[in-house]
């Protein structure tokens, strides 16, 4: 697993990450790759550090120390307007509930990001609705989150997030609030569609039956990455 | 009920930031109240001509006396509103903790007393205080106030507190009845209930009975005391019919400005704020009402003074001194800015309060890479589109009054003035600017530490 | 236990007609994805074993152009068996033989790393459960494979917790081990 690195670049990268909530240190010196197209799971107990890795490497919040470079910019470093637009094109998130905008139907919500690029509406609502139809939520498309069951909101979430044809996403806990069967069906989905579009996928969870849907695992224990095989 | 009052100051002495600003602002609006009912109560126990030494002579005259109490009565109508407002400060999670109690095995009674006992504290306080710097200031300019006097300060100090408990306590009859229904998500405001409906149609009454009676005993000249009575008691219910009809006109046209541009929007901001009025339309209905209120006094007020103060200047031979009317005049205007001022707060009130109960969300947006730009022109949007329409309408309305005023008295009025008609404008412009005050606060809810606590 | 119930999947799959040996591995193997596939050899003892039981019987030969194959059939006595057995309860895990437990005791009593060792069976327990949800996830899986899969990661997974606990009460148990 560490030979194919060597040929690809990561797409993005983080090195010797430290973030501090208030007195309690959530990352101490956490490195972790994500290379293009891959799923790459980080697991680890709650409180390990998980959701901050996810926010430092996301751009959405900036690391105390080290770096976290994507396409040769220091996410770290970079001025909150262009971090907003990165999230916006090249990025898309998902957390385990709370990002869709509980007064939009659910066509409104997928076709948000593409309306902030500048789509006329019509447009926007043609293509949120083909996405949409490829996570099979079927006639629920003029539905508000609040009025849709836990697995169709999610399906919807993920449909927002690829909606725009990004190069990574970020998931949350993404099957957090859900049933097995409905978690196996939002997994599904994300996987399928991130192969098929060569989407890279930073999943974060605690479950293992998820995990396994990733190519590769990374663990989180106290901040930092443990190493998940023996060294030889 | 030692067990309900230890409870309550235990969950309050526990309960976060919003909550004690609920508080504080209703012991304010609280405050404001008494010292406005406890000078209506003094006034009104004058009899007969008195020489007062403040005001510059506008308490001497029984009719002049009136016309204070009406203008008094009339900014009771923005205090209310105001209280309103506050009530709704932190308002999920006081609901949430109330149907908690119940959970946890209360009766509904107990939890609805304890919810009363906090807001009939608050109030009591506000009362208090009020209560006795009026005296204070009462015994300084009166050396030997009336019993009657007396009579009507002890009234209003301790209906102040009552009536804060009872309508607390009503207003949560909803949320004590169910100790899941309120628990698990934020509802949308509800639209004015029966009660509310009830209380329009009352009010609609009296004012005709009133106006009747008026009209019947003595077609122009209130002579006797009954009448005395009854024109402020008409003209407050006139206000007030006008208020709660603004609410229903406020939370009807917010629903269909809403349905009608979340349809045609192009822009994100505006997408967002237009669903947002057509699933919440009473959110912001009180408020708005009590802006358009304003907004109708203030058009025909100024316009009123403009034209009195042309009057005043081209007359030569006054009845009174000239500062009789001028002090008339800045007194009720500023009455009409304190009105303004007040539901300007409370419009802020409401905004910072509309962000707070959904800065998760608003936190999750942000991470999505909804731009701030975009989430704040929402939140602005919210308040400037349903405004717009009912601001423009109050200030036909105003004009309406004061130019139909001005060609009614014959004296020499001149050229009728038209800068009156920029009050609307100027209320709309300063509401946008009260709304503006939380984006400041938006800018904090969109924290990604706010993510932390999905 | 694999013995016992090799005898009632087999009689279960005769139950709907004749069949005889390879015929009935290939019909096994295919229900049963992520079963052990079943050894030849032991379909055809066991078969013998459920003739001699009097719970089947031969039904006959048949060339069909190639080697000879004996076919078998269910008997009255091997349907009544098979029903029986099959509204039985399966005793719940009666004796849970855990070779991690003992590998974790074992390597504290031998002065070995057992951190070490559950990390290295955790990756092994997560690459397994990633081969599965590949097999569950591929286009077109039919769902027999998908609930086979199912069971399987469910098991690991059940391991997998079970070994992320231990891992962090690993101090405890070494002093409780080695106090004994």
């Amino acid at each position: 697993m560490s030979n194919t690195g060597r040929s690809t670049v990561p797409l993005l990268a983080a090195r010797d990450l430290v973030k501090a909530h208030g007195r309690t240190e959530a990352l101490r010196g956490a490195s972790v790759e994500l290379r293009a197209g891959e799923i790459l799971a980080v697991t680890g107990a709650s409180g390990s550090g998980k959701s901050t890795l996810l926010h430092c490497l996301a751009g959405i919040v900036r690391p105390d120390t080290g770096s976290v470079t994507y396409g040769g910019e220091r996410l770290d470093q970079l001025p909150e307007q262009r971090l907003s637009e990165l999230r916006r094109t090249e990025f898309g998130v998902v957390f385990q509930f709370g990002q869709l905008i509980p007064e939009l139907t659910a066509l409104d919500n997928v076709a948000l990001p593409l309306l902030l690029a500048g789509a006329r509406r019509q447009e926007a609502q043609a293509k949120a609705g083909e996405w949409l139809e490829r996570f099979g939520v079927r006639g629920q498309e003029e539905l508000r989150p609040g009025e849709m069951s836990g697995g169709q909101a999610q399906r919807a979430a993920l449909a927002r997030a690829l909606v725009t044809g990004p190069k990574i996403v970020f998931a949350d806990e993404p099957t957090g609030a859900l049933d097995s069967l409905a978690s196996e069906q939002v997994m599904t989905a994300l996987t399928h569609t991130a192969r098929e579009s060569g989407t890279a996928v930073l999943l974060i969870t605690h479950d293992a039956q998820v995990a396994a849907y990733a190519d590769r695992e990374v663990r989180l224990a106290d901040g930092a990455v443990t190493p998940l095989e023996v060294a030889a | 009920m030692r067990a309900d009052l230890r409870l309550a100051w235990l969950l309050t002495r526990g309960s976060d930031r919003r909550e004690w600003w609920r508080i504080t602002l209703t012991a304010l609006g609280a405050a404001l109240a008494t010292g406005i009912g406890l000078a209506v109560a003094t006034i009104i126990s004058i009899r007969g001509q008195y020489s007062v030494s403040f005001g510059s002579g506008l308490l001497d005259q029984p009719s002049d006396r009136q016309g204070v109490i009406i203008a008094l009565l009339m900014l009771l109508v923005p205090v209310l509103g105001f209280l309103g407002q506050c009530a709704r400060v932190g308002a999920v999670h006081r609901d949430r903790r109330l149907a908690a109690l119940r959970l946890a095995g209360a009766a509904p009674r107990q939890v609805r007393r304890i919810a009363a006992l906090e807001a009939g504290l608050a109030c009591l306080v506000g009362s208090a205080v009020a209560t006795v710097f009026s005296v204070l200031l009462l015994l300084r300019v009166w050396q030997d106030p009336e019993p009657l006097a007396w009579l009507g300060i002890a009234l209003v100090a301790v209906a102040v507190p009552v009536l804060g408990a009872t309508v607390s306590a009503l207003s949560l009859r909803r949320v004590v009845a169910s100790p899941l229904g309120w628990v698990r998500r934020v509802r949308p405001t509800r639209g004015p209930g029966r009660a509310f409906l009830a209380v329009t149609v009352l009010l609609a009454v009296m004012a005709v009975g009133i106006g009747l009676i008026a009209f019947l005993g003595d077609p122009l000249f209130f002579h006797n005391s009954l009448d005395m009575a009854l024109a402020p008691l008409l003209v407050f219910a006139i206000s007030l019919l006008i208020g709660v009809s603004a609410v229903w006109l406020a939370g009807w046209s917010s629903r269909r400005l809403g349905a009608v541009l979340a349809t045609r929007a192009q822009r994100p901001a505006l997408l967002i704020a237009a669903e947002r009025l057509r699933d919440d339309p009473w959110a912001a209905a009180r408020t708005h009402a009590a802006v358009l209120l304003v907004t109708v006094v203030g058009t025909a007020f100024a316009g009123i003074r403009t034209v009195l103060l042309q009057v005043v200047n081209n007359t030569e031979y006054l009845a009174e001194n000239r500062s009789y009317y001028t002090t008339g005049l800045d007194l009720s205007g500023a009455a009409i800015l304190i009105a303004l001022a007040l539901t300007l707060s409370a419009l802020a009130v409401g905004t910072a309060e509309a962000l707070a109960t959904r800065r998760r969300g608003l936190a999750a947006q942000a991470a999505a890479g909804v731009p701030q730009s975009v989430l704040g022109r929402a939140l602005l949007l919210e308040t400037a589109l349903p405004l717009a329409p009912a601001l423009l309408l109050a200030g036909a309305g105003g004009t309406a009054i004061y130019v139909g005023w001005a060609t009614m008295i014959d004296d020499a009025v001149g050229a009728i003035p038209l800068v009156p008609v920029l009050v609307p404008v100027a209320v709309y412009a300063t509401c946008l600017l009260a709304s503006a005050t939380s984006l400041p606060l938006l800018h904090r809810s969109v924290r990604p530490a706010e993510l932390r606590y999905v | 236990m694999i013995g016992m119930s090799t005898r009632h999947i087999l009689l279960g799959l005769l139950a709907t007609g004749p069949s005889h040996g390879y015929d009935l591995k290939r019909r096994h193997d295919e229900r049963f994805p992520q079963a052990r596939p079943l050894a030849y050899g032991q379909v055809y003892t066991t078969l013998q074993r459920l003739a001699r039981d009097g719970l089947a019987e031969v039904d006959g030969t048949d060339s069909d152009g190639g080697p000879e194959r004996t076919t078998y059939r269910s008997t009255d006595d091997g349907a009544r068996e098979l029903a029986k057995w099959a509204g039985e309860i399966a005793p719940p895990a009666p004796f849970v033989t855990n070779d991690i437990f003992a590998k974790v005791v074992v390597s504290i009593l031998s002065g070995g790393d057992p951190e070490a060792y559950l990390r290295a069976q955790r990756a092994a327990h997560m690459e397994r459960m990633r081969e599965l949800t590949a097999v569950k996830t591929a286009q077109g899986t039919d769902l027999a494979t998908v609930l086979s899969a199912d069971y399987a990661l469910n098991h690991l997974d059940a391991d997998l917790r079970w070994m992320t606990t231990t891992a962090a009460r690993l101090t405890t148990l070494t002093a409780e081990v080695d106090a004994a």
